[in-house]
């Protein structure tokens, strides 16, 4: 029956390609204004982006290429070593900090007794994301000046001596942007980790009971290895993140006191915006990629050689 | 299995659970409360006392605060607003095509979709900069809208094809012998149909949308700037600048930026929380 054209239960060997081409015009149409945009917006700025790293592009002029130059300036680069170890311990603390706070409230709510009352203190915890980013960090960054809360609140118990400019201080202002928003409990990745324990069976929760299994040897035994799927999605999502987040340290620092805040991907933007080395920006842009696609690579495998 | 009726007691374990939670909860929320309480203060108030309730109420900061970010407010609505409608519009079509129609490619294009969410934003931010800044864009507008809109692609097609997948064939089929085309029964039946992923979708994507600051903060003009670049600007420099700022407009500011968020929050929270733990969204 050829009623139904179009419809892929129905596919007809009998036609040709190009019969069948003619025929799948509608759906080249549905597709035609989402292939333009992500063409022209993603795809062809990440073509520009990977070609011009091995280039002198200024983002005015015609580029020259230059070959692996950029490349060879940025490993050698001492600035870039310094914002590369800026980089991992961010994200090494940002995984901590990713996981741990969202993990913690799931399982106390997910252990309240009543769905109520488990309903109510998931809506609290979802709240906060109504507060603008933008907003959170300059909230914080009023909370770190001299005259700011967090000095306030030391005085307060007696404790002046640690009073200082959290931001302009070198020691101090990496771990102050890092922590900036504590405890902050991310709502997508607390509500992942909570729809993951809903989705354990209530019979490996009564099978854990009989053998004993409560409380924390609960969570180490059960929860743990069974949320491992969610658990991996927000370690990747965090590592991707923090490689290539910069936007606190160039609102509150600009990357100082010295280099103390800078991060690459931080580097990347003052470089082309700032010094208009736009060839330069982009060989670090794709040596970060590299580490992304690295890394994430590297997750996955993890995560799947242990299955 | 049916849970039977849970025991709702008050259990030492459970009192401290909830003291636990509710300590997190206020500290998450205290970013708000700081600012609420301390757009009420002139300078001198704002630097006795930064926690407490004022006794004498500054309510001329936030005419002050209004008269900086109106017009931004303004913008990021038109802006969010516009982008999101046009990804769940592009992004309905798409899904429709992956999910319900066969043609020559389908697998290749999806995969060329799909692909997009593994390039890093930062790696496109400047040639993106660079590209906008040579265009010439009918409104400033745009020069952010249209980009995100292709942001947002991915995700959306992602979600809404399996959600259109799950429509019963049936229906569809019926609805095609009586000689409905496929913008009918997109428009007719599978939108109604997926009204509430729609929303889902429409709702995650808006809060990045909504907190974007790189790419506004370089390809728009005065005019035409969103919210997260004016807070910024009022703010005028960061932290570690000595000139103090007006802190009682300021934080005006900033609570005037979250009420768009909270009204929408107030009525579609639940689309939120349904949209992220329905599994269209993991890995």
């Amino acid at each position: 029956m050829t009623a139904l054209p179009g419809f892929r239960p129905s596919p007809s060997p009998r036609w040709g390609t190009l019969a069948r081409l003619r025929r799948g015009w509608p759906a080249y149409l549905f597709l035609l204004p989402t292939l333009l945009l992500v063409g022209y917006f993603s795809y062809y700025p990440a073509y520009i982006a990977v070609t011009r790293a091995f280039t002198d592009w200024d983002g005015l002029n015609v580029p020259n290429f230059t070959g692996v130059e950029n490349f060879q300036r940025a490993v050698s680069d001492p600035v870039m070593g310094q914002a590369t170890l800026n980089m991992a311990i961010w994200v090494v603390l940002g995984l901590i900090l990713a996981l741990v706070p969202p993990l913690l409230i799931s399982e106390l709510i997910f252990h309240l007794r009543g769905q109520r009352r488990q309903y109510a203190y998931r809506t609290l915890f979802v709240i906060p994301i109504v507060i603008p980013s933008l907003v959170l960090l300059l909230v914080w960054g009023s909370f770190y000046r001299s005259d700011g809360l967090l000095n306030n609140l030391l005085a307060s118990v007696g404790l002046s001596g640690l009073r200082h400019d959290w931001l302009s201080d070198p020691g101090t202002a990496l771990y102050s942007l890092i922590f900036l928003g504590f405890p902050y409990v991310d709502a997508f990745n607390f509500l992942l980790l909570y729809a993951g324990l809903q989705a354990i069976p209530q019979d490996v929760f009564d099978a854990a009971k009989i053998d004993g299994a409560t409380g924390w040897r609960r969570v180490l035994r059960i929860d743990l290895p069974l949320l491992r799927p969610q658990l991996g999605l927000i370690a990747v999502l965090a590592i991707i993140g923090n490689v290539q987040y910069f936007i606190s340290p160039l609102v509150l620092t600009s990357g100082g006191p010295g280099f103390a805040t800078t991060v690459p991907a931080l580097l990347m933007y003052f470089t082309a915006t700032r010094d208009g080395e736009y060839g330069y920006a982009m060989a670090i842009a794709v040596l970060l990629m590299i580490l992304v696609v690295a890394l994430t690579g590297l997750s996955r495998w993890l995560s799947r050689g242990s299955r | 299995m049916t849970a039977g009726p849970r025991r709702v007691g008050l259990t030492p374990g459970e009192i401290v659970r909830q003291a636990v939670l509710v300590l997190f909860g206020l500290l998450a929320l205290f970013p708000l409360y700081f600012s609420l309480v301390n757009s009420f203060k002139d300078r001198v108030q704002y630097a006795e006392n930064l926690l407490n309730i004022p006794s004498t109420l500054h309510p001329e900061n936030y005419a002050v605060a209004w008269a900086q970010i109106q017009g931004p407010l303004l913008n990021s609505v038109i802006v969010t607003v516009t982008s999101v409608l046009a990804t769940l519009v592009l992004a309905s079509l798409s899904a429709y095509a992956f999910a319900l129609m066969d043609f020559p490619g389908r697998h290749l294009l999806f995969g060329i979709t799909f692909a997009l969410l593994l390039v890093p934003e930062f790696l496109t931010l400047i040639p993106l900069y660079v590209q906008i800044r040579n265009l010439t864009l009918p409104s400033n507008y745009l020069a952010i809208i249209l980009p995100t809109i292709a942001a947002g692609q991915p995700f959306a097609i992602l979600v809404l094809r399996a959600a259109f997948e799950a429509i019963p064939k049936d229906m569809l089929e019926a609805a095609r012998l009586d000689g409905a085309g496929h913008l009918q029964l997109l428009r007719r039946i599978v939108l109604p149909i997926s009204l509430p992923i729609l929303i889902s979708v429409a709702i995650i994507r808006l809060i990045p949308v909504w907190n974007e600051y790189l790419l506004p903060s370089l390809v728009l003009d005065e005019a035409h700037r969103t919210l997260p670049v004016a807070l910024v600007n009022f703010q005028g420099g960061g932290a570690a600048t000595a000139v103090t700022p007006n802190y009682g407009a300021l934080m005006a500011s900033y609570v005037l930026s979250a009420v768009p968020l909270l009204v929408l929050f107030a009525f579609l929270m639940r689309y939120y929380i349904q949209g992220v733990t329905s599994g269209g969204v993991k890995g």
